[in-house]
């Protein structure tokens, strides 16, 4: 946390006024900051009830394929032109819930269908429905002229770029609402771990639990992917390390998942910015690159514990 | 009567699974449901804990429809061990107990001193105190097998079901999981209902049997009067031969391989 309280001044050899660089901290670094470390709980919440409900380490809103619905809503939003708000929700927004919605309940009944949770089953479900939005998503760039397409391109990157308040203010109702469900359903979480039927025995109403938890990650997925892009591997990559460390207790998983999601990503962006200074790398290029190595790592664990 | 079914029915997918089945269970029985596979066993408990939906027919816990109960009033009636042991959970033995208490909590209740000693109680009994702090995943099957048991005792429900529990386990743990289901029995007054492929222990240890084949009751009476040459065959399409146990004076059946 320290560099990352620090880095604001890193970056700036030669100050040229006292003035210009309180504006610089107030108006560009302390929101990007707060809106990196608020996205990053968000999105390592909801790899966490990802992980829990499939219960598969690989189980995230990326790699299930939920994060490329919601990035196919915004695009397609984006591409259309949309622009009208409901209840202080942008089009974007919305659409990209809508996507992250239908990309969940496809995963969840095909996974459900016939197939029961086998692991395999469910993340060829999610690598397919990627790649089946994915394509569907150069198709809408394909179509869309070189403007919209750049803004596209640069949006699916995921980047933190925020200037003022602005989109902390859109971001932060959906991360505490999806936190404080999440925290409500902390016990459930736990015996859904161990099984459906154990949790349905042991007095869980669990397709009202799973309900629930879909629609606030769905939200909250859906609300990140809109500001931020899709940005990867959070998800799958905090919650793991915070199991490694505290154990499968969600109690006290919970809690320590948000504050690390909301500090490995504001590092994640502080990388972003110093990595080929004055100019900047989009965030997720960043965690992707950390990502992409551990999911294979993570996937020669699981594969060999469950050989 | 604990348990009263009436002419229930299961259908899944177009598939009937139980057929017109009908029985009691009454406080303080000890009931065992004995069949070939997929004779519908699993299926049954399944139904009497809510897990799946009846097509037809009446089932009630204490005079009420089973399906009027809320999942978390029927956590404290009926507690349920499942057939497969918990050896995949990473769950430490003490926390995943302490979870089974989880119908008697709501969402800002505290863990309080009754909690305590109930789950205390369920470490005692099916003695898994040694390995309280141990992960269920570095765990032997009979090691886990009693966790499971011990996590169904800490619900403290007056109505214990048992999907096989002695499947995966070596000859002397199968014999400590039986007395163990006994003494909860007939010390701690629970009523039992147990599906097993063991029709000695049915025939011995249980007060009554319940044999189903293919969906349907093919009989059900008093666990003594259980072992008979033509039941057996009709139940198991296998003949079986009978010895007298050379201590006690009762019967023994062998399924007969010549």
């Amino acid at each position: 946390m320290m560099v990352v309280m620090i880095s604001p001044w890193l970056d700036f050899v030669a100050p040229s006024s006292a003035e210009i660089q309180q504006m610089i901290i107030h108006e560009l670094r302390i929101p990007r900051v707060l809106f990196a470390f608020t996205a990053g709980s968000g999105l390592a919440l909801c790899g966490l009830v990802f992980q829990a409900m499939f219960r598969n380490p690989l189980a995230t809103p990326f790699t299930l394929g939920v994060a490329s619905g919601a990035s196919l809503g915004a695009a397609i939003s984006v591409y259309s032109g949309l622009s009208f708000t409901i209840l202080g929700l942008s089009a974007t927004s919305l659409s990209a819930f809508a996507g992250a919605l239908i990309a969940i309940s496809f995963v969840y009944s095909i996974s459900r269908f016939r197939f029961g949770f086998s692991g395999e089953t469910l993340l060829l479900t999610g690598v397919a429905i990627s790649f089946f939005f994915s394509s569907l998503i150069l198709f809408i760039q394909y179509l869309s002229n070189v403007a919209d397409s750049f803004q596209i391109l640069r949006w699916l990157m995921g980047s933190l770029t925020v200037v003022g308040y602005q989109e902390l203010k859109q971001l932060l109702p959906f991360v505490t609402l999806t936190a404080g469900v999440i925290i409500y359903l902390s016990r459930e979480l736990n015996l859904l771990m161990a099984g459906d039927e154990i949790a349905l025995s042991r007095g869980v109403s669990v397709k009202y639990v799973r309900y629930a938890l879909f629609f606030v990650t769905s939200l909250c997925v859906g609300a990140i992917v809109a500001l931020c892009g899709p940005i990867g591997f959070v998800g799958m990559m905090v919650p793991h390390i915070c199991r490694l460390i505290i154990g499968e207790d969600h109690r006290y998983l919970i809690p320590a998942t948000l504050l690390f999601g909301g500090s490995f990503l504001v590092i994640c962006d502080t990388l972003a910015r110093l990595v080929i200074a004055p100019a900047e790398l989009p965030v997720g290029v960043i965690t992707t690159l950390l990502g992409g190595p551990f999911f294979l790592w993570l996937l020669m664990r699981y594969k060999s514990r469950h050989a | 009567m604990l348990i009263s079914a009436r002419d229930i029915f299961v259908e899944i997918a177009g598939k009937t699974l139980l057929e017109a089945m009908s029985f009691d269970v009454a406080q303080g029985d000890y009931l065992c449901i004995v069949g070939p596979n997929g004779s519908g066993k699993s299926t049954l408990l399944k139904t009497l804990i809510a897990i799946l939906p009846l097509s037809g027919g009446k089932l009630t816990l204490n005079a009420q429809a089973i399906s009027q109960y809320r999942h978390k009033q029927l956590a404290r009636l009926i507690s349920y061990v499942p057939q497969s042991g918990g050896n995949h959970l990473s769950f430490i033995v003490e926390d995943y107990v302490k979870m089974a208490r989880y119908s008697h909590h709501h969402v800002f209740s505290e863990w309080q001193a009754h909690d305590q000693q109930v789950i205390e109680n369920a470490l005692n009994i099916t003695e898994c105190q040694a390995f309280r702090d141990r992960k269920m995943s570095t765990l032997s099957g009979g090691e886990c097998q009693r966790v499971m048991i011990a996590a169904a005792l800490a619900q403290d429900t007056p109505l214990l079901i048992l999907d096989e529990p002695t499947a995966f386990l070596d000859p002397h743990h199968q014999v400590a999981v039986h007395q163990l289901i006994r003494k909860l029995n007939q010390q701690h007054v629970k009523t039992i209902i147990e599906v097993t492929h063991d029709i000695n222990h049915a025939a011995q240890h249980s007060q009554n049997v319940l044999a189903l084949r293919d969906g349907k009751c093919l009989w059900q009476g008093p666990a003594k009067q259980f072992l008979d040459a033509d039941r057996l065959q009709q139940l198991y399409q296998q003949a079986f031969v009978f010895a007298r146990h050379p201590f006690h004076d009762r019967l023994i059946a062998v399924a007969d391989e010549s």
